[in-house]
């Protein structure tokens, strides 16, 4: 199997701060790979890395074996490597038509534009009924639907995924996670970052721990025993 | 009396027009870079007096002039975003610093060049007025420069809801990382948000030329009331923009016709005040919604 994504000795951070100590880590293609982690461990920072939003000062990112180290983040996003932000970041002021259309900019995805939105709209039928409403009035798992949809309109290769099930109800989490077994049913190659460690763990192919900058455990999904990663988890919480 | 203030009324809203289509310029810009350009004003005197030149030193009538002024006035807002965009610290305060200088720059490059004098069109179809109903008279000029001007605006308008481009304008100006995430480049965009600026800037400063008179320090005035207007509006949507400008036309037009041409600038200035005392974010508010 070819990987998808390929992190080499990561090192990134925000200025005279390093957050990534040399983290490696695979994304195999098709499969979905989920890393777990508490807060300020850098899962995050992963993904801006990967994306070009934070600088990576040492190591590489391939994508399908090429180096997008140098890449500028549009590129990226035009190569087929896809964010799904926390805080979905969706554009408030713009209906919910023009947020998914947002979505088709990069010049590879507009030919099939249409196709896509039919698509997404059938995935999700709750954004088909508020096509034209103001996103900004949307609910929060509303917003998050949105924020996938428009992540499946940029025709992603590699889809990151920041905490998809933060700040919602839990009902609306069950949605999401239902969302996300789909995708992965598909096919999609997906890399999720959750905090809500029992549920991700139910989808995962295969399954990193972050701690304070670094890869502490890699396991595949199937074999990773939940009450051992909460132990680990929590010890490197305290001795740190 | 009924007649003077529907002629001050009909004035007021011409007027609105052509302030519209610099302040739009303006909003545009703010929009996608958060930047306020002080020296929008000077791109528009810059092309009311390529209009002059082709006219007195080439005999062109100043319409055929206007590739030769969008290519001028283009370069000089590129060379105002090149500037910017190296600025790396504190852009807010920095920009408006950066700006204001290239203005008095600008100001003082055309009064090297062109004197103080004030000038205008001596081409009479511009001046000849029209008549309308019977009562309304207006200079041909005025009124082509506000059919110009709205059919320019509502161009621009479409251009942010429908084209690839312009969704991309009205994104950034939304959220700026969200939009580098859908693969936008935000220089490619904030380069053609200046350009269409410029755009706008050439057809004002051309309208202005031929339907009033031009001097070197009409620059910082138009800058100004730009500000104002886009302020007024909220910040944003191009129909508040022409809305907030036809107000400010129209008050400014009743003041000259019932009081005094003397507090034209400060009845403009006072329903500024007294909008943003009612209604901080302005009267189309909150909204930093390009073309909502």
């Amino acid at each position: 199997m070819t990987n998808a994504l390929d992190i080499l000795t990561l090192r990134a951070g925000y200025g005279a701060i390093n957050v990534l100590w040399d983290v490696s880590l695979s994304v195999e293609t098709g499969k979905t790979t989920v890393i777990v982690g508490p807060n300020g461990a850098g899962k995050t920072t992963l993904l801006r890395a990967i994306m070009g939003l934070v600088p990576a000062t040492a190591g590489d990112i391939r994508v399908d074996g090429q180096s997008r180290k140098a890449m500028k983040t549009w590129d990226r996003v035009a190569d087929g490597v896809v964010m799904i932000p926390e805080g979905r970041m969706i554009f408030p002021d713009m209906t919910v038509e023009d947020n998914l259309m947002m979505g088709a900019f990069p010049p590879g995805c507009r030919r099939d534009w249409k196709r896509n939105k039919a698509m997404v709209m059938d995935m999700f039928p709750r954004l088909a009924e508020r096509r034209g409403q103001i996103a900004g009035t949307l609910s929060g798992g509303e917003a998050q639907m949105l924020a996938i949809g428009r992540g499946l309109m940029e025709q992603p290769r590699v889809c990151l995924i920041d905490e998809p099930s933060l700040g919602l109800a839990p009902v609306v989490v069950d949605e999401i996670f239902r969302i996300l077994a789909r995708l992965r049913a598909e096919g999609l190659t997906i890399l999720l970052v959750e905090q809500n460690t029992s549920r991700a763990l139910k989808i995962a192919d295969h399954v990193y721990l972050m701690q304070s900058g670094k890869v502490v455990l890699s396991e595949r999904g199937d074999r990773v025993d939940l009450e051992r990663l909460h132990a680990l988890y929590f010890a490197h919480e305290t001795a740190a | 009396m009924l007649e003077l203030t529907l002629q001050a009324l009909f004035s007021g809203l011409l007027a609105g027009g052509y302030y519209a289509t610099v302040a739009v310029g303006l909003a545009l810009v703010f929009g996608t870079m958060r930047v306020i350009n002080l020296a929008h004003g000077e791109l528009v005197l810059l092309a009311a007096y390529v209009a002059y030149a082709a006219e007195t030193n080439y005999g062109v009538n100043p319409v055929m002039a206007i590739p030769v002024a969008l290519v001028i006035v283009g370069t000089a807002s590129a060379i105002v975003y090149a500037l910017l965009s190296r600025i790396n610290q504190d852009r807010e305060i920095n920009s408006l610093i950066l700006t204001f200088g290239l203005g008095i720059i600008l100001t003082n490059a055309i009064l090297s060049i062109w004197a103080a004098d004030i000038h205008s069109t001596s081409d009479p179809w511009f001046q000849d007025s029209m008549v309308i109903a019977d009562t309304l008279f207006a200079m041909n000029a005025e009124v082509a420069a506000f059919i110009g001007g709205l059919v320019l605006m509502a161009g621009v308008w479409w251009w942010l809801n429908h084209s690839w481009q312009g969704r991309a304008v009205r994104a950034l100006s939304s959220n700026r990382a969200a939009a580098t995430l859908m693969g936008v480049n935000p220089r490619k965009i904030e380069i053609l948000s200046f350009l269409i600026a410029a755009l706008l800037a050439t057809f004002a400063g051309f309208a202005i030329y031929t339907g009033k008179t031009v001097f070197p320090a009409l620059g910082h005035v138009l800058t100004v009331k730009a500000f104002i207007i886009t302020v007024l509006a909220g910040m944003g949507s191009i129909p508040g923009v022409l809305i907030g400008a036809i107000m400010i036309g129209v008050i400014e037009s009743l003041t000259v016709t019932y009081l005094s041409a003397s507090l034209q600038e400060l009845a403009g200035m006072i329903l500024f005040l007294v909008v943003l005392f009612v209604s901080p974010s302005g009267l189309f508010g909150g909204g930093r919604a390009l073309a909502r």
